[in-house]
């Protein structure tokens, strides 16, 4: 299984590396946030430097590209069953959770690549986040990556057709967006919003990665968020595993 | 024995609004394919060919019945058969996105080919099916048969005993469809059985050694093109006629009328209406011919045209389910 999971996961990002395209396209909306957003952020709270008000919102578009970026990795995997490679693959002796483990893997290392660049041109834009916060905030985001891209792949192997995927995707992610504090801290949510936003465990690892920036890192939400993210991402890759035997027997 | 299935049946359920539907896709299946030859499933759209062959390429479990594959047990042992055999699908599988060589790569390797001679093997079959010149452009730039023979070279890179190729030249030009009865055929002659599944008549005919006829999920008839065309007839005649001094074209019981007494003749097989057209079966066509038009002249019947045709796999079709494969859905 490691040995196959390393093929698929080998075949995936030479793919990815020779054609880049997507994943560029997809961190250019976080950039384009953390250029345009930011500034506009730091005028409507006059006298708190951009530096800090940085700090608050990049842990958010973090969370962004690891859910809106994973989670669309699915619609891959439906063209994939629609052009038979999945069929092809259950007749060949390939390993079935290494199917969807090396896809996962790929995504995740997309993502964290991702998160580099984002962080790196917070550092140009001047924040200073506690440096073993942000590490740990980037493997945050990898179990976030986890549970969104394995979320992604079980939806694809139980829908098999896109626009039943795009529909159920649109109706999470708004109310997503919003109560998790994304673009702006929940502090400034009325009260039943903040309740709401409490069984989102999204909101949590907003939180977490704004304690983390802030060298807070005693802080409840982290061990929360990875606590949270932890069993999801568990959950949902063993959903995706299983849902992939159960395609290719 | 390369296959042997007996029995085999495949049932689908499926749930929607209107409650749940069972369908019979495959009821009642006994194959046995020969080590080393080119073995068709023929038969129209919806008849169960896909299925069988999923069913014996271990993709979905029969709902009865059982199989012996590559000298495997098929409920018994999958695992061991998917060592053992090559599956190109109608829909193909070639990853698109990215070139054939890197699609052969991946195959060969988790097909369990090790490292240092997946390249050569690649390369290999690269030039085994003319791709060498595009081996490096992302397939979804590649035309139809080109891609096709992707498909095919993904299901034979580690060297199967058996290949099974479900419809492969549906959607192929004639020029494409010929190149790959070629190739298909150099296979058989390096040892490989195949068995794949076509609704082309011409291709039953022209490349399998044996054929399996099925229709709505069970084998009609099965034998070799040329034995199963024998059991019917050797020679068709198609004959549009009007019944003499009134001009209009014959109707369905002029039709019926004479399609009894051509069936009587000593020298007749079989005789059936077809739409407007009266087709009899001989076994010798060129000596009775005369003797049919004669029987026709005493009748009164003003032939509008007449043909003598050889025995298609059509026919053959049509002696055992009553229409025509071209017509059926
Ligand atoms: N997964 C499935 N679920 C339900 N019905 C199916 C499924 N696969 C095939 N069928 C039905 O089984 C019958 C045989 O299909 P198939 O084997 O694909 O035929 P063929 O390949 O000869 O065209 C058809 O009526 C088809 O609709
Ligand atoms: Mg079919």
């Amino acid at each position: 299984m490691l040995r196959h999971t390393a093929l698929f996961l080998g075949y995936e990002l030479r793919n990815t590396v020779r054609n880049p395209v997507w994943p560029l396209f997809g961190i250019l909306q976080p950039v384009l946030y953390m250029l345009l957003f930011a500034p506009l952020l730091a005028k409507t709270t006059p006298g708190v430097p951009q530096a800090e008000t940085l700090k608050q919102f990049t842990p958010g578009v973090m969370v962004m590209i690891a859910l809106f970026g994973s989670l669309f990795v699915g619609f891959g995997m439906i063209s994939e069953i629609r052009g038979g490679v999945l069929e092809r693959l259950a007749v060949s002796p390939a390993s079935r959770p290494a199917i969807v483990l090396g896809r996962t893997l790929r995504d995740v290392i997309v993502l964290v690549a991702q998160a580099l660049l984002i962080a790196a041109l917070g550092l140009l834009m001047g924040m200073r986040p506690n440096p073993p916060g942000l590490a740990l905030m980037i493997l945050l985001m990898a179990l976030t990556g986890v549970f969104a891209s394995s979320l992604s792949y079980g939806l694809a192997l139980a829908l098999r057709d896109e626009n039943g995927m795009s529909q159920i995707m649109q109706l999470f992610a708004l109310p997503l967006i919003l109560l998790t504090g994304i673009l702006l801290p929940m502090s400034l949510a009325p009260g039943w919003m903040r309740a709401v936003a409490n069984f989102n465990p999204l909101y949590h690892t907003v939180e977490a990665g704004r304690a983390l920036f802030n060298g807070d890192l005693g802080n409840g939400s982290i061990p929360l968020a990875f606590g949270l993210m932890l069993v999801l991402a568990v959950i949902t890759l063993r959903w995706s595993v299983s849902s992939m035997r159960r395609l290719a027997g | 024995m390369i296959i042997t299935a007996h029995g085999l049946k495949k049932t689908f359920t499926t749930r929607s609004r209107k409650g749940t539907q069972t369908v019979e896709a495959v009821r009642d299946i006994d194959l046995s394919v020969e080590t080393g030859e080119i073995f068709g499933v023929l038969g129209p759209n919806g008849a169960g060919k896909t299925t069988t062959i999923r069913m014996l390429s271990t993709l979905i479990t029969p709902t009865g019945g059982s199989a012996t594959v590559a000298g495997r047990d098929l409920a018994r042992d999958p695992r061991a058969i998917r060592e053992r055999i090559g599956y190109v699908s109608q829909a193909g599988g070639v990853d698109e996105l990215n070139s054939p060589r890197a699609n052969l790569m991946l195959a060969a390797r988790v097909n369990g080919i090790a490292k240092a001679d997946a390249a050569g093997r690649v390369e290999e079959t690269l030039t085994a099916f003319e791709l060498t010149e595009f081996a490096d452009r992302p397939a979804r730039t590649l035309s139809g048969g080109q891609k096709r023979r992707v498909a095919i070279a993904l299901g034979l890179v580690h060297r199967p005993p058996l290949l099974f190729l479900d419809e492969p030249t549906t959607g192929l030009d004639p020029q494409n469809r010929a190149n790959l009865w070629d190739q298909i055929r150099l296979l058989r002659s390096a040892g490989t059985s195949v068995l794949l599944s076509t609704h082309y008549l011409d291709e039953a005919d022209a490349l399998c050694d044996r054929l399996a006829i099925v229709d709505h999920g069970v084998i009609v008839a099965e034998g070799t093109p040329a034995a199963l065309k024998r059991e019917v007839a050797s020679d068709v005649v198609t004959l549009r006629l009007t019944p003499a001094d009134t001009g209009r074209p014959a109707d369905a019981p002029d039709l019926e009328e004479v399609r009894k007494l051509l069936e009587a003749q000593t020298y007749a097989r079989e005789a059936r209406v077809d739409g407007d057209r009266l087709l009899v079966y001989l076994d010798d066509g060129e000596h009775a011919l005369p003797h049919l038009l004669r029987a026709l002249a005493e009748r009164a019947l003003v032939i509008q045209s007449i043909a003598l045709d050889r025995a298609t796999l059509d026919d053959v079709f049509l002696h055992k389910t009553g229409r025509f494969l071209r017509d059926a859905a």
